[in-house]
C-alpha cells in the first residue's frame, strides 16, 4: 500500500511541474521579460504570489518558465547518459576482462577525470553558450556514471545461476544482457536516474551561474538561485521559491522512481498466500539486497 | 531442576501464530536436539529464548534459565544475558564474522562488552578460548583475519565468541549445515567436548536427523510450530509415537525405487578425457610472475547412456569447475569433453544441437531463476537451442506438457517464480532441464537445499524421468547417503583429481582410497529405524 502511495504522490508532483512548464508556453501570470522596477523585491502576497525579484519580475512566472529549461536540461542529460552509458556498461560486462572492456572503461575514466565544468567550458568554447550545449555537457558527464554502475552490477548478475542456465541454453552474451541482465538492473538504474536528474538540475544551475547555460533573459531555476545570492539577507524569497521548486521536483521524481521500481518488480506485485514464511523472507531479502535497504 | 525450561511458549507474528505450546527443557551438560523441516519453527524457538524475535511479534509463556524468568527481564537486562549467559552460533560462518576485524578482536569484544576486564586479561581469555575451540594460538594467532581461515576454522571462531564467557547455555542453529562432512564431524565432536568440559547446556538445531541422532541426548521433533514428539534420543528413535516422526525418518533414509531403463548402458554418452583447467592466480605485485592454480587436474571419466553417476567431494575440490567445463562454459587448458561423439567447446560457436542434449539443475532454488520472467518463459528458455524455433502455440504446449510431467499445473506457467515453494521451484528447474529432451542432466547439489520429505519426492521424480526418457544423470553432492541411494556408479574427487571410481555399493562397502575412507567414516549415520 505504502509503495502504491509513493507512486501516486511522486507522479502528482512530477505532473504539477510538467504542467507548469507546459502552461508557461501559452500563459504566465506576468511577462517574465518585462521589467517593472517600481514593483521590485516585493514580498510574496497580493498579485505576486511568490513576490518579485530585483527587476520587478514575477517569481511565479519565472519558476514556470524556468521549469522548461531546468527539467528539459536535466531529463535530456540523464537520457543521454543512460542511452549511451547503459549499453556500454552491459557490453563491457559481457566482454569482461577483454581488450574491449578495458578500452570502454578506461575511456570512461578519461571523461571522469575531467571536471564537468571543464568539459562544459570546452564545449561552449567550440559551440557557444546555450541551453542545448549545457545539455550536451551534462549528458556526456552522465555517461561514465551509468556505464560504471551498469558494469559493476551486471558483473555480479553474471554470476547468478539463472545466467548460467541461459548460457547452457546456448544464448549469446549480448542476448543474455538484454533479456536477463538489463531487466534486473532496472531497480538500480531508476534510482541512479533520479539522483542524476537532481544533480542535472544543480549542474545546469552551476553552468548558468558562470554564464554557460541558458542565456538571460531566459529564466532557469539555477540562475534564479545564483542571482538571489547577494540579496538573500533582505529578500530570502528570491532563493526559497526556486529552491523549493528544485526540492519538490527531485522529491517527486524520487518517489515516482521508487514507486516505478516496485511496480516493475513482480516479487512485490502479487499477493502471496500458501507459502512458507522462509520463502517470503528470502525473497524479501533478495529484494532488499538489490535495493540497498538493510 | 533443568538449566533451561520453556513452558507453554507461544509466538505470533502480525497475528499469525508461529509457535504453539512449546515445552522444552535442557539439562546442564546435555544436548537437546531440535529437528524439523523448514518452516517448522525451530529457529523461531531459538530466537524467542534469546528474545530476538522480529518486530511485530508477540511472545507468551515462560522461559526460565537457571531460576531467572527471561520473559520478565527488561531489554537492558536481557542484553546482559545474551552473550554472557546464553551464547549463540549461527549457520553461515562466512557472514557471521566481520571481515575487517581480527579474530582476536572479535572474541575479545564479547568479553569487553560484558565485563570490566583489562586489555591483558581480555587477551588472556581470548587466547584461552582459542585453545578451547582447538585453534592453538601458536598456529592461529589472534591477529589473523577471517579470510585467512577455512570455513570450519571460522565456525570455530564463531563458537569461541559464543563461549568466551563460559555461558550456561549455547544455542547452535544449524552450525554445521554449510560445512563439509569431515569438518562437520570435527565440529560436532568439539561441541560435544565443550558441553562436557563446561557442563554447559546445548540446544542444537538441525534439519539433519543423522546429525541430531549422533549428537543429542534429548530430542524434540517440530512441525508447523508444534513439538510433535520429544524425549531422550534413544526412546524417540526406538519407540516413535507420532506418525510425522516416522514419516521424517522414512524420508531421510529414502531409497528411490530404481526402474529398469530401456537404454543400452554400454554406449558412451559423455566422455571426459584428461581435462585440465587452470586459473590465473592474482599477482601480488606488478612484477610477480603469473602463477596458475590447477582446479581440475587431468580428469577422465565416461558416462554411459541412461546411467546415474555420482560425483562426491568436499568444497574446493573442483566439482563446480568440472561441471562448468563439461557444460562448455569454461575454457579448458588441455584434454577434451565430448557428448554423443561431438566435442564440447567453450564458446558461442558450440553447436546448439549438443547444447540441447545437456542440461543442468542447480542447488539454490532461490537463485536459479530470473525473478522478472514468468515461469512459462523461464521453462521455455532452453528451446532457444532448437534448430527450428517453435511458434508460440508449440512453445506453450511444450511448457504445459513439461510442467505436467514434473507435477505442476499448466496454469503455473503464468505465475512468477516467487509464488512457489523451494520444492516447487526445484520441480520448475527440472522442467526447464527437461523441455529439450536432453540425454544428460547435471544435478549440481540439486536436492541439497531441500527438506527430507521434498527431497524424497524429487528423487523419485528424477528416477521416474530417467527411466521414461533415457536420461543419464551426473549427480554432484556432498551428501553421501543420497549419493549412495541414488547413483549406480560414483566418482570421488579431491584436489582436482578423481581419486576413486567404481560401482556405488562397492565403493561405499569397501573404499580403497584413504580419502574415500575418511569421507565415509565422517558422514553421520542415519539412526536405525525400529519397526
Amino acid at each position: 500500500m505504502r509503495r502504491r502511495r509513493n507512486l501516486v504522490i511522486g507522479a502528482l508532483l512530477c505532473l504539477l511541474f510538467i504542467a507548469a512548464a507546459v502552461v508557461s508556453f501559452v500563459w504566465t501570470p506576468f511577462d517574465v521579460v518585462a521589467l517593472d522596477i517600481a514593483n521590485k523585491l516585493k514580498k510574496p502576497g497580493g498579485a505576486h504570489w511568490f513576490g518579485t525579484d530585483h527587476f520587478g519580475r514575477d517569481i511565479l512566472s519565472m519558476i514556470m518558465v524556468g521549469a522548461r529549461t531546468s527539467i528539459a536540461v536535466a531529463l535530456v542529460a540523464v537520457g543521454i547518459g543512460m542511452v549511451l552509458g547503459v549499453p556500454l556498461g552491459l557490453f563491457a560486462a559481457a566482454k569482461r576482462g577483454t581488450l574491449i572492456d578495458e578500452l570502454i572503461m578506461r575511456g570512461n575514466d578519461l571523461i571522469f577525470a575531467f571536471p564537468a565544468l571543464l568539459i562544459a567550458i570546452l564545449i561552449t568554447a567550440v559551440l557557444g553558450p546555450s541551453a542545448i550545449n549545457a545539455i550536451i555537457a551534462i549528458g556526456i558527464f552522465n555517461i561514465p556514471v551509468f556505464a560504471r554502475l551498469t558494469r559493476a552490477a551486471a558483473l555480479s548478475l553474471w554470476e547468478r545461476d539463472y545466467i548460467l542456465s541461459a548460457r547452457v541454453a546456448g544464448k549469446s552474451k549480448l542476448r543474455i544482457s538484454a533479456e536477463h541482465i538489463l531487466p534486473n538492473l532496472l531497480n538500480l538504474l531508476i534510482v541512479q536516474g533520479t539522483i542524476q536528474f537532481s544533480l542535472g538540475v544543480l549542474a545546469e544551475a552551476g553552468l548558468s551561474y558562470v554564464g554557460l547555460g541558458a542565456q538571460p533573459p531566459t529564466p532557469s531555476w539555477g540562475r534564479m538561485l545564483a542571482e538571489s545570492q547577494t540579496m538573500f539577507s533582505f529578500a530570502p524569497h528570491l532563493a526559497i521559491f526556486p529552491g523549493l521548486a528544485i526540492v519538490f521536483t527531485v522529491l517527486g521524481l524520487n518517489l515516482f522512481g521508487d514507486g516505478l521500481r516496485d511496480y516493475f518488480d513482480p516479487r512485490l506485485r502479487h499477493n502471496r498466500h500458501d507459502e512458507s514464511p522462509e520463502a517470503i523472507v528470502k525473497d524479501q531479502q533478495s529484494v532488499n539486497d538489490e535495493q540497498g535497504v538493510s | 531442576m533443568s538449566l533451561l525450561t520453556v513452558q507453554d511458549l507461544r509466538v505470533s507474528i502480525g497475528g499469525k501464530s508461529i509457535l504453539t505450546d512449546i515445552d522444552l527443557s535442557v539439562e546442564a551438560g546435555k544436548v537437546l536436539g531440535i529437528v524439523g523441516e523448514s518452516g517448522s519453527g525451530k529457529s523461531m524457538t531459538a530466537y524467542s529464548i534469546m528474545r530476538l524475535l522480529p518486530d511485530g511479534s508477540e511472545q507468551n509463556g515462560k522461559v526460565i534459565l537457571d531460576g531467572t524468568e527471561l520473559t520478565s527481564l527488561s531489554e537492558e537486562q536481557m542484553c546482559q544475558v545474551r552473550g554472557r549467559r546464553i551464547g549463540m552460533v549461527f549457520q553461515e560462518p562466512m557472514t557471521a564474522l566481520n571481515p575487517l576485524h581480527t579474530i582476536g578482536d572479535q572474541i575479545a569484544e564479547t568479553v569487553k562488552i560484558h565485563t570490566n576486564t583489562s586489555r591483558s586479561e581480555a587477551r588472556r581469555i581470548t587466547l584461552d578460548t582459542l585453545r578451547r575451540v582447538e585453534l592453538p594460538p601458536e598456529e592461529f594467532p589472534p591477529s589473523r583475519y577471517p579470510h585467512e581461515l577455512s570455513g570450519g576454522q571460522r565456525q570455530r571462531v564463531v563458537i569461541a565468541m559464543a563461549i568466551a564467557l563460559r555461558p550456561q547455555l549455547l544455542i547452535a542453529d544449524e552450525p554445521t549445515t554449510a560445512l563439509d562432512v569431515t569438518t562437520q564431524a570435527q565440529l560436532l565432536h568439539l561441541l560435544k567436548r565443550l558441553v562436557d568440559d563446561d557442563q554447559m547446556g546445548l540446544v542444537l538445531i538441525s534439519h539433519d536427523l543423522a546429525v541430531i541422532a549422533s549428537t543429542a541426548d534429548d530430542i524434540a521433533v517440530m512441525r508447523n510450530g508444534v513439538v510433535v514428539e520429544s524425549g531422550s534420543t534413544d526412546v524417540v528413535f526406538n519407540h516413535m509415537q507420532h506418525p510425522y516422526t516416522r514419516e521424517l525418518m522414512k524420508a531421510s533414509g529414502h531409497v528411490p525405487q530404481k526402474l529398469a531403463s530401456t537404454a543400452e548402458v554400454t554406449s558412451p554418452l559423455l566422455v571426459v578425457k584428461d581435462l585440465v583447467r587452470d586459473y590465473k592466480v592474482a599477482r601480488k605485485g606488478v612484477f610477480d610472475k603469473v602463477s596458475f592454480f590447477r582446479a581440475v587436474d587431468e580428469v577422465s571419466f565416461t558416462i554411459y547412456r541412461g546411467e546415474n553417476v555420482g560425483l562426491v567431494g568436499e568444497s574446493g575440490c573442483g566439482k563446480s569447475t568440472l561441471t562448468r567445463a563439461i557444460l562448455g562454459l569454461e575454457d579448458i587448458q588441455s584434454g577434451s569433453v565430448s557428448l554423443d561423439g561431438e566435442f564440447v567447446i567453450a564458446n558461442e560457436v558450440m553447436s546448439l544441437s549438443s547444447r540441447r542434449k545437456m542440461q543442468v539443475v542447480f542447488q539454490d532454488p532461490y537463485g536459479s531463476f530470473n525473478p522478472r520472467h514468468t515461469v512459462g518463459r523461464l521453462v521455455a528458455e532452453p528451446l532457444h537451442a532448437l534448430a527450428i524455433q517453435p511458434d508460440r502455440r508449440a512453445r506453450e504446449r511444450a511448457v504445459h506438457e513439461v510442467l505436467a510431467r514434473v507435477g505442476l499445473q499448466a496454469s503455473d506457467g503464468e505465475k512468477y517464480i516467487h509464488e512457489f515453494s523451494g520444492g516447487q521451484r526445484q520441480r520448475i528447474a527440472i522442467a526447464r532441464a527437461l523441455i529439450n529432451r536432453p540425454s544428460l542432466i547435471i544435478l549440481d547439489e540439486a536436492v541439497s537445499a531441500l527438506d527430507v520429505s521434498i527431497r524424497a519426492q524429487i528423487l523419485d521424480l528424477l528416477v521416474e524421468l530417467a527411466a521414461s526418457d533415457d536420461i543419464a544423470y551426473l549427480f554432484i553432492s556432498h551428501d553421501l547417503s543420497v549419493v549412495r541411494s541414488f547413483t549406480d556408479r560414483v566418482l570421488v574427487m579431491k584436489d582436482g583429481r578423481i581419486v576413486e571410481e567404481g560401482e556405488t555399493e562397492t565403493v561405499f562397502r569397501s573404499p580403497s582410497h584413504p580419502y574415500t575412507k575418511s569421507l565415509i567414516a565422517a558422514a553421520p549415520t542415519p539412526p536405525k529405524v525400529a519397526h
